[in-house]
């Protein structure tokens, strides 16, 4: 790429982003150049029409040098990318270049830092399409040529990174023009929206993906048991509606907690009374289940007979659990270091083709970061900043529900069983 | 043409393909045969290539590439789930004596689907399938004008769709799969358009294979077949139902071998041979 960062003088004195770009082909007689020069002005950039050849014959073609610039930077990323369709090409994009790490756990200085969206990489000519797009890793070349992604700590020295940003193709989010069964998912988070028929969508989105073998992932918080949907969820599992878990020690704990002894943090889930004692229950719960040596030998034992980690066992569903730093006990299932969960959860997401995301920050963000933008995710929380946060984090494919967990899951439970049915 | 010996729907690439829709293999073998025996009788010369296993949609042989006289220029296909395909066209045409020009791999497109002539030059759709950059490649192979029409329809995927040549000055046309642009193109082509309406676009009515004065289409309207006959064409209707399970009709069948796109607009109508 030859962008300059040369002074570019605007009405306001300022310089603007700009960049020089190239489109050729019968792109007069198929008015391309028109519909170019006016996607340009619609974006509210601007161009300068550098040069232009225009073919003598029919069968001639015309090359079009056009120096494209825009308020901001990304604005004119955003308007480059949409230009691509038309064949407008950076000058000087061929080849992504690469770097050997030198070290283990560090991308070389200019490394690519990657997107959630479907990329594609230019090795001799040829674009490789990017098997396990995920947010903020580097991309490294392994024999083939196959290109994948690879977060920071897993480099080895040795490795091939692609650096600079040459040869690298992002696609744009695909936007469905025609009542396609994701349209409602256009507008972004809102607490105003008739809840039952996104409830009954998203139950019937879940049924599509599943049917077309796609496997679904469920990330839960702890007010999923507080609010008393733990049954439902469990109830999800045993349908097999579910395909993998990812959840932190609290939500474990309180879903055996509450299944044990009945109480959510010493809360009865049934009557809503505090319990003697009630304030220990979990942590007598986490110490048996310590004792037992995970949440499968517990289950093997007869102490856990029921909820959503019984039926993960039971039905051989797997789940990840991630630790932090105010965990009880923790459970021995935990994993203690946090690098190590997220490599954990990154193993499980290829194939997942619907997301889940119920009534939890730190598991729903770590998750985002993971997922691919095709994958179909909802973001349940009575909070709407989480959902916000979560597309302030890159995850813009997730829709936003902003409704009480167990309202939700109570619907969606029932609309997946009158599916099934 | 190429039997349906392999002919499923085992993946979903387009918007009519839904592989919880079971296709009716003895139908589907019985439909093609009456194409075929329709398009001998309206007098074109039928050429077969065999199926292949695992290429569900090597039936639809409009797809193989473009033909220019003796001159073949094999599609890239989008999507992994065809591009076994071009091997099989490979060999085919390599066989048959065609010189075979290729396009640059990086640029995706997808044979007569998505490139017809019409008055001297050649219409090419892109967006779902071919890529744009692909059409100046394509220009340089064959020696002949392209003009680019922008397909915005997903369920029209391809251009032969939306877009069927009839003679020098006529042709059917579904606008409403193109941009402005690309309607604006087409309308300064074409002398004397039909234009489809959104039911008989959605029929595939475009999807038409005109063999001299015969139009076999897998779909007709009333007033649309009366126009056509006022223009002095039978029409045939030949249905492929089991084929638009997978979002092809009559002319995704075909392939016109005896096309020579550098020679004038006159003598460019698709005619006889047909693979």
């Amino acid at each position: 790429m030859t962008r300059s960062r040369a002074q570019y003088p605007t009405a306001s004195g300022t310089e603007r982003p700009h960049e020089v770009v190239t489109l050729e082909g019968h792109i007069v007689d198929s008015l391309t150049l028109a519909k170019v020069l006016d996607r340009i002005l619609a974006f509210g950039a601007d161009y300068e029409l550098r040069t232009i050849a225009v073919g003598r014959t029919n069968l001639d073609e015309t090359i079009a040098e056009l120096e494209v610039s825009a308020p901001d930077e990304a604005t004119l990323a955003h308007l480059l990318e949409e230009l691509q369709a038309y064949g407008v090409n950076r000058v000087g994009t061929g080849d992504a270049h690469v770097t050997v790490a030198d070290r283990d756990g560090v991308f070389p200085l200019d490394f690519y830092s990657t997107t959630n969206l479907p990329t594609s990489i230019s090795i001799d000519g040829r674009w490789h399409v990017v098997g396990n797009p995920e947010m903020d890793c580097g991309l490294v070349m392994r024999e083939g040529p196959m290109v994948e992604t690879v977060p920071m700590h897993r480099v080895r020295a040795g490795d091939r990174i692609v650096v600079g940003s040459d040869g690298i193709r992002v696609a744009t989010p695909e936007r469905p023009r025609h009542g396609l069964p994701f349209e409602f998912m256009d507008s972004e988070v809102s607490s105003e929206k008739p809840k039952g028929i996104l409830v009954a969508r998203v139950a019937r989105q879940i049924a599509n993906r599943k049917a077309a073998g796609d496997r679904v992932l469920l990330v839960c918080g702890p007010a999923v048991v507080h609010t008393g949907a733990g049954p439902d969820v469990a109830q999800l599992v045993r349908d097999g509606w579910v395909d993998v878990l990812f959840a932190g020690n609290g939500f474990a704990t309180h879903d055996l907690e509450s299944n044990v002894l009945g109480t959510s943090l010493g809360i009865s889930v049934g009557s809503g009374a505090p319990s003697a004692g009630g304030h220990a229950n979990h942590l007598r719960v986490i110490n048996e289940i310590r004792r037992c040596g995970s949440i499968a030998a517990a289950v093997d034992a007869g102490y856990v007979t029921g909820g959503v980690m019984y039926e993960c066992v039971t039905r051989g569903v797997p789940f990840v659990l991630g630790g932090s730093v105010r965990d009880d006990g923790p459970l021995s299932d935990v994993y203690t270091d946090v690098v190590a969960a997220a490599d954990a959860m990154r193993a499980h997401v290829a194939g997942v083709g619907v997301c889940l995301m119920l009534a939890s920050t730190l598991h729903a963000i770590a998750t985002g970061n993971l997922l691919p933008s095709s994958v179909e995710t909802y973001c349940v929380d009575i909070n709407q900043a989480v959902a916000t946060k979560l597309a302030d984090r890159g995850s813009h494919q997730a829709l936003g529900i902003v409704t009480d967990v167990g309202l939700f899951l109570r619907d969606l439970t029932a609309d997946l069983g009158a599916l099934e049915r | 043409m190429s039997p349906p010996e392999a002919f499923d729907v085992v993946y979903e690439i387009n918007p009519w393909m839904h592989r919880t829709i079971a296709v009716d293999h003895d139908l589907a073998a019985a439909q093609w045969r009456t194409l075929v025996a329709t398009l001998e009788e309206a007098g074109a010369e039928v050429v077969l290539q065999p199926a292949a296993e695992k290429l569900p949609d090597l039936v639809f042989t409009a797809n193989a590439g473009v033909v220019s006289g003796n001159r073949f220029v094999p599609a890239n296909f989008r999507h992994p789930e065809r591009q076994g395909e071009t091997a099989e066209d490979l060999a085919w045409f390599a066989a048959h004596g065609f010189e075979i020009v290729r396009l640059p791999p990086a640029l995706y497109h997808e044979g007569a689907g998505d490139a017809l002539p019409f008055g001297g030059v050649l219409l090419s759709g892109y967006r779902f399938r071919s890529d744009i950059a692909s059409h100046a490649a394509l220009a340089a192979a064959l020696e002949v004008p392209v003009r680019s029409v922008e397909l915005v329809d997903e369920r029209l995927y391809h251009f032969d769709l939306t877009f069927c040549p009839l003679d020098d000055r006529r042709a059917l046309v579904a606008p409403i799969g193109w941009d402005r642009y690309g309607a604006r193109v087409v309308e300064a082509l074409v002398a004397e358009p039909f234009v489809l309406d959104t039911e008989e676009t959605f029929a595939f009515c475009a999807n038409s294979v005109v063999v001299g004065s015969t139009i076999v289409m897998p779909s007709c309207s009333v007033r649309l077949g009366r126009q056509l006959e006022a223009w002095g064409f039978e029409v045939v209707v030949c249905p492929v139902g089991e084929f638009l399970k997978a979002g092809g009709g009559c002319r995704c069948l075909t392939l016109a071998l005896d096309l020579s796109l550098a020679r004038s607009a006159g003598e460019q109508r698709a005619t006889a041979a047909v693979r």
